[in-house]
Formats: C-alpha cells, structure tokens, sequence
C-alpha cells in the first residue's frame, strides 16, 4: 500500500513536471541580507500582496479599477497626495496657491525625476492633464479649461470657477503625471515611466504583476522592499489559506466567515478599522409609486439597519442615517432620519395612500455578496408593512446601465469615496448627474450642493453641507445602510503601510520587518 | 487519411461561423451596456457616447457581426474593453497554461481509471467491483471547488507539500490537476469498466481463455485493445471539456488559464475578449474531436482500413 502511494505521487509530481515545462517561476520570496545600510530595516526581499482582483490595465488614464490604482500608486505620484489621515500634502508640487479664484499655481520640487531619469517638469504636468482631458477619465478633472507651463518648475491651471475641492481632483492615481519624452521618444508603453520609489518589472497577466525600486528615485522617502508583487487569488477561501501558508504577506478582503482561521494564527495580525463604503438602498424616484415621499420614507423606517449590518458583513460596519461617506468633510449624521420603527412606517403607510400596503415592486441587485444578503432582509422587512418585493439578480453591467435608464423600481448600490464631498452630493443627487441613479432632482438640493463646492467661508459652507443632507435624508430618495469596516489580514510584521478606509491602500513604504 | 484529414478541416470553417454568429448574437442579447459598465462612475453622458462611438457599439448588430468576421478573417479577434490588448494574443498567452492543467488532470484521471475500470470489470460483481464503484460515483457527484478546498487544505495547508494556488513551478499544478483528474477518472473508469465488460463477454475471448491464455494475457492482448475506442472517445471528449471548462478549478487555485480570462471576462461585461474566447474554444474542441478520430486509426485496424480504401 505504501509502495502504491509512493508510485502514485510519483507519477503525480512526474506528471506535473511534464506539463508544467515552460512555467515562469514566481519571483521567489527570498529574503534580503539582514544589514542596516543606508538606514534602511533589515526586510524581507519581496513583499507580497495577495488581491481579491485581477490586475488588468495599467495604462493610467484607460483604467479605473481600484487594484490598477495601488499597483500605480507605488510607481507613479500625483502633484498633490492624499493621506489616509484625510489630509492633503505636498507631493511633486512643493507648495500651490489660488492666483485668483480661477487660477491655480503649483510650483514643483525641482528634484523630481522619472524612474528612466529625466527630469520632471511642468511641460510634463501640462502633457498629463492635456491628455486627461480627452480619456476616459476626464470627469475627474471636470472644471480644468487650461494647463499652462509657466516656467521649468511652474505651472498654472484655470479653471471655470472657484472650487474647493479642486485639489482633491488632481490627486487621484489616473492624474498621476506621467513622462512627456517617453511618450514623444517612443518608449514601449511609456505610461510605465513614473516617478515613484518603485518601478514596473513584470507583469504575467493572471498571476502576478511585479514592481521593483526604482534607482532613480529622487525623494528622501524609498521604498524599504526590493520588490512588491501583486498576485490576485481571486476565491476568497484560497487567498485566507496562501496567507496562513506564508505565500502572501498581505491577504486583501478576507472572507468575514473566515476571520476567526486568521484571527487564531499567531503569525497573522487581522486589522480593522472604520471604512468609508456606504452601502444603501435606493429608489427610482422619477417612477411611481416611488415619486410618494412620504412611501419612501415609510420603507426607510420599516428598513432594519441592524439585521442588514449583521447579515451582510456579520456586524462589522456602522449603521447609518445620512447619505455622506463617513469621514468626509461635513459629515452630519445627528439628524432624526428614519430609525427601524415598523408603527411608525406602517403610519407613514397610511400617510402615503396606501394603509393597507397591496404594493407589488423589485428590486434590482448585483448578484454578489453583500448584495444577495442585504436583499434578503429588506424583502422580508417590506413583507411587514404590505410591501412584495421581488429580488432581481444582475451583473454589474446590467445594474448600472438598467439604473441609468431609469427602468428600474428599487436597487441596491453603494458608492465609495474618501476624498471629495462633491463626488457624492454631485454625482449621485444632482439633476441629471449620470450616475444619480435615483432620477433624483431638487432645485434647493442642487444650490446647496453647489454652494458646497464654491462657498469659501469655511462656516458657511459647513452648514450648507448640514443642510443638504439633512434635506437629502427627509426627501429620502436613498436609504442609507452601512458604512463597512476595512478588514484585511497580513504578516504580524508588516510595517510601512497606509491602509485607507475605502480600501485604496499605499504599499509603496510597506515591508516585512525582519 | 490525409484527405479526410482536410475535409474536417474544412468542415470546422461553418462550425466556428454558426459559433460565432450565436455567441455575437447571445452577447448582444444580455442586458447592460458596456460603456457604461466602462466609463467612471461620475462620467457624463457624452462621454458614455463617446466610449460607445470608440468600441462601435454604435453601429447595428448586422454591421457590428459583419466587421467583426472581417477582422476575424486577418486574424483579428478584437481588443479587450478592458485591458485594451489584443483578444487573439491573451487568448494565446493564456493556452499553454490551460493545456498544462487538462493535460495533467488526463493523464492522472488515465493512470487511476484504466487500471481501476479494468480491475472492477474483471471482478464484476464483488466486493472489489463495488468498491472502485463507490470510487466512481464519488468522483461523479464530488463538485470540483469542494474537493479543491480540501486538497488544499490538507496538502497545502496541514502538510505544506504543495502550494495553495498560483502558478509557480511544477509543484502548483498537483493539485489544480488531481482536483480536475479525480472528477475525470471516475468517468473514464465507468465506461474503462463497462467496455471491458462488453468485451470479455465475447466469443473470441472465451477461445482465448480455452486456447489456454494467461488470463494477464486475455486481458492485456485480446480483451483491452478492442476495449478502448469508447475509453479514448470519453478521454478526447474529457479533454476538450476541461481545456474549455475547467472555470472552477482555475478560480480555487488562482491558476492563469482560459476559464478564469473568460469567468473575468464575463463578469467584466468584455464582449471581444468573451466572444474571441469562445470562438477560438470551439475551434480547439472541433481540433481535438479531430485528433482523437485520427487515434482511433492507431488502435482500431477496421478504421484504418475505412480512411485508406477511401483516401
């Protein structure tokens, strides 16, 4: 038997031997001399995170994705970075200031360079934001009219009309600034060419995308790791057991259900911290019945925020009353609003027109997690007050383009965002905003919402911003849910990283501490 | 032979139109639009236009289908929406690595089924036939993430024998290929088992056996030749279901084949990419299909005989 089992694995290992000829062997995890050169901690040689998505475009203004983004965010820098602190610091801009309310000045760190070693400079910034301006990503820098170079380290934006958030735009990865000369020259996929501590090295789509340190990297801050390899392991299961195993150092969106495996492995910290993804429920306000206010408020009270949160991510969030992202600017969430209260929505009910319910509706969801759970409870809430409601599974696709064409009746959605106020009152309740999914449109609801973003009195604009949400909370055309906790699990040694709420996290500092 | 060769060759060209007209035509039923899917999510309406206009998903189906079969005649499958790179490249890039697995999980699935289809039909109705046969239903009913969970969980994560996933060297594909080859040999040993037993109940073994062969020699020279034109048919078929479908076990173990680029693709709304794959997939199939009809001649002398009188 013994001797059968040693053939068998045998041929087994023979076999995969056979097929496997031709295998590009994954860059081993081997670690680095443990010296203290140059100040920098003796560290494992490749960090390696382990991501929940496939890498699939890393040409900066032709992707949107949030794994492209952290893989860009260690190559590339931005004029302007965003800090997980919610702050905004100099990055290849040493300072900036308003000329007048519609031009913007920002004066670059003569120092910059790119990872091939050419000098950074304004003719590049300008190169980067004329190219913005006609991509996919335009909408990111909605307001720009111009970029003009000013001198070799200055350069000077117009825009429309004042606007607070201006810089906030500028900072996101797609705006990374990108190298004029490797565009001009040439180069194979010049979009490679940043200025970050790292570098590209190798990508093999489907397993792993690989960074290196950059030589030429010109600020007093380099990387720690020599290299950083992103290998998405998309089951969830399998991502959980690589990081037990040691494969991966960083194991991104643990499954909840798996958490305690972690939690009970010595080797493995879990973190968690407050997120900044909103999940909410949602109507088509332009389609009857859901035009009824006061039916919309009577769901949001018959709605248990509580069960939803302990179903879909097991407790880990924070229920929410207002449409803002936790940890924006201006967030407010001490209004009434419409707490779990079935006599109250079943008056609410009767207020709409409809006391004894007889309402026959759908509700359209992604058919994923959280999605599929959350449905689950509302349908079964709504049941309460005389509400059928019929779950409506769909891909991603189908969701987003049905909810654009105003077809739908209920949905379920969430929106992410951890930088920019407007990003929400704008994009998701303004009229005819593209991605106001709810059909939403409110004269006040729309001055307030610009006020927020042009109001320069900084007291002012907050209680405007109070205002709008507390409007947008009584107007309900959303019923916001949960804010989900970040969860993510790694090696008890990693140091230098910045995890941000929303999950748009910065390994470019991170390593394993030996 | 070489002639018959070149008319299947030639029948694949209706095949992969019919294909392609049905996929084009499927993906074009399913609902959401793809610029919207690909454009940021505060994008405009002119630029969700705009995106249509750049991947022509402004033009009619019929004008859609036809430029898309002239590009295929250059070769030109399309570019991803997603990845902007060429379909017929990835898809390229992508094969070897799903040959690899298929190729592994037959050749396990063949070395467990053929002895064990063997064994269970030479003891038919005993304690051992019963057995390999709870073997078999076993295999049958597992379902291939489940199994592929507990390899790794046992070989991977208590043992520390083989990786978990990914792909990186000849050590991350024992268990990605015994996951597919255990669900595959269950298979192949039902029809080894049912083939053979066809075969022994015939005259000419009973002649062998009173000629006063070694029953090893019954079996290894008279019976188990003619026994194999189903078992090779179940294994070509077996093949071309796992070089097109092994969707699971390339999501458990992180491995880079075809199934995972088309399951991503699929759920990125990426028509090129879906429609490219899947043609270039029926076109493996009908290859293989091919493939295995040629090795038939190799075993079966009646079937040489057919292509060379008509060839």
């Amino acid at each position: 038997m013994k001797k059968a089992l040693t053939i068998a694995m045998a041929l087994l290992l023979a076999s995969s031997a056979l097929f496997a000829t031709g295998a590009k062997e994954q860059p081993a995890a081997a670690a680095a001399p443990a010296t203290d050169q140059s100040g920098i901690p003796a560290h494992k040689s490749d960090l390696i995170i382990g991501s929940a998505a496939d890498i699939n475009n890393l040409d900066l203004q032709k992707q949107q994705d949030q794994i492209n983004n952290i893989v860009l965010k260690t190559t590339h820098q931005t004029l302007v970075r965003f800090t997980n602190e919610g702050t905004f610091v100099p990055e290849l801009a040493t300072s900036w200031e308003y000329k007048d309310d519609t031009h913007l000045v920002f004066h670059l760190d003569p120092r910059a360079k790119f990872n091939d070693g050419t000098p950074l400079t304004a003719e590049d910034v300008k190169f980067t934001y004329d190219m913005a301006m006609n991509s996919y990503v335009s909408s990111a820098l909605a307001g720009l009219v111009s970029t003009t170079v000013v001198d070799e380290h200055t350069v000077e934006l117009e825009i429309e009309k004042y606007n607070n958030e201006f810089i906030a735009s500028i900072a996101s990865v797609p705006l990374s600034i990108q190298s004029k000369h490797a565009y001009e020259s040439g180069v194979k996929d010049p979009y490679y060419v940043g200025s970050g501590p790292y570098m590209f090295d190798e990508w093999v789509q489907g397993e792993y995308c690989r960074v290196k340190k950059n030589p030429n990297y010109w600020r007093d801050d380099p990387g720690v790791s020599d290299t950083i390899t992103f290998r998405p392991i998309i089951e969830d299961s399998s991502r959980v057991i690589a990081l037990q195993n040691g494969e991966i150092d960083v194991c991104v969106n643990p499954p909840i259900n798996e958490l305690s495996f972690l939690q009970d492995d010595k080797n493995i910290t879990v973190f968690e911290r407050a997120g900044s993804r909103l999940f909410y429920f949602a109507f088509n306000v332009s389609k009857a019945p859901w035009d009824n206010q006061k039916l919309r408020q009577a769901v949001a009270c018959a709605i248990d925020r509580d069960s939803v949160l302990q179903v879909a991510v097991d407790g880990k969030g924070t229920p929410q009353t207002t449409i803002l992202n936790r940890g924006l600017w201006g967030f407010y969430d001490e209004m009434p609003g419409f707490p779990y209260d079935v006599e109250r929505a079943k008056k609410l009910m009767a207020e709409a027109g409809y006391p004894n319910g007889g309402i026959k509706t759908t509700l359209l969801i992604a058919n994923s997690s959280p999605y599929t759970n959350i449905a689950q409870v509302v349908q079964a809430n709504l049941k309460v007050i005389g509400i059928d409601v019929e779950i409506q599974m769909v891909d991603d696709a189908t969701l987003k383009s049905t909810c654009k064409a105003g077809t739908q009746d209920l949905y379920l959605w969430r929106w992410n965002e951890d930088s920019k106020v407007d990003f929400v009152y704008r994009d998701l309740f303004y009229t005819g905003s593209g991605s106001n999914y709810h059909h939403y449109s409110n004269k006040r609801a729309d001055e307030l919402t610009d006020l927020v973003a042009t109001e320069k009195d900084q007291d002012k604009r907050m209680q405007d911003g109070i205002e709008l949400q507390k409007l947008l909370v009584e107007e309900c055309p959303q019923v916001p849910l949960y804010i989900a906790n970040l969860v993510i699990a790694y090696n008890k040694n990693l140091k230098g990283e910045r995890l941000f709420g929303g999950g748009n996290h910065d390994w470019s500092h991170a390593y394993i501490a030996k | 032979m070489f002639r018959y060769v070149l008319k299947r060759l030639v029948l694949m060209i209706p095949v992969i139109l019919v294909t392609s007209l049905l996929i084009y035509f499927a993906m074009s039923l399913t609902g959401g639009d793809p610029a919207v899917f690909l454009a940021p999510e505060n994008a405009t309406d002119a630029q969700i236009q705009q995106i249509r206009v750049d991947l022509g998903l402004t033009d009619s189906f019929p004008v859609r289908y036809l430029k898309y079969m002239a590009g295929m005649l250059h070769g030109d499958l399309g570019t991803s929406y997603v990845t902007k790179r060429d379909v017929f490249r990835t898809f390229i890039e992508r094969l070897p690595n799903t040959m690899q697995l298929a190729g592994a999980s037959v050749l396990i699935a063949t070395l467990i089924a053929l002895p064990l289809g063997i064994y269970t039909a030479i003891h038919e109705n005993t304690w051992k036939d019963t057995l390999g046969m709870i073997f078999a239903l076993f295999g049958v009913s597992m379902p291939n993430f489940w199994l592929g969970l507990m390899l790794i969980i046992v070989f991977s994560l208590k043992l520390k024998w083989f990786p978990s996933g990914g792909k990186s060297g000849p050590l991350s594909l024992v268990l990605p290929a015994l996951t597919v080859g255990l669900g595959l040999a269950a298979l192949i040993t039902r029809t080894t088992r049912s083939s053979m037993l066809d075969v022994i109940r015939q005259d000419y073994i009973r002649t062998a056996r009173a000629k006063g062969c070694s029953e090893k020699r019954v079996i290894r020279r008279h019976a188990l030749p003619n026994a194999l034109i189903p078992i090779i048919t179940v294994i070509g078929m077996q093949l071309s279901n796992v070089m097109t479908g092994s969707v699971l076990a390339e999501s458990v173990f992180s491995w880079p084949g075809i199934g995972r680029l088309i399951f991503e693709s699929i759920s990125k709304r990426d028509t090129p990419m879906v429609t490219g794959s899947i043609i270039m997939c029926s076109i493996l199939m009908v290859l293989i299909n091919l493939l295995v009809d040629i090795v038939y001649a190799f075993f079966d002398p009646r079937i040489k005989a057919q292509y060379t009188h008509k060839g």
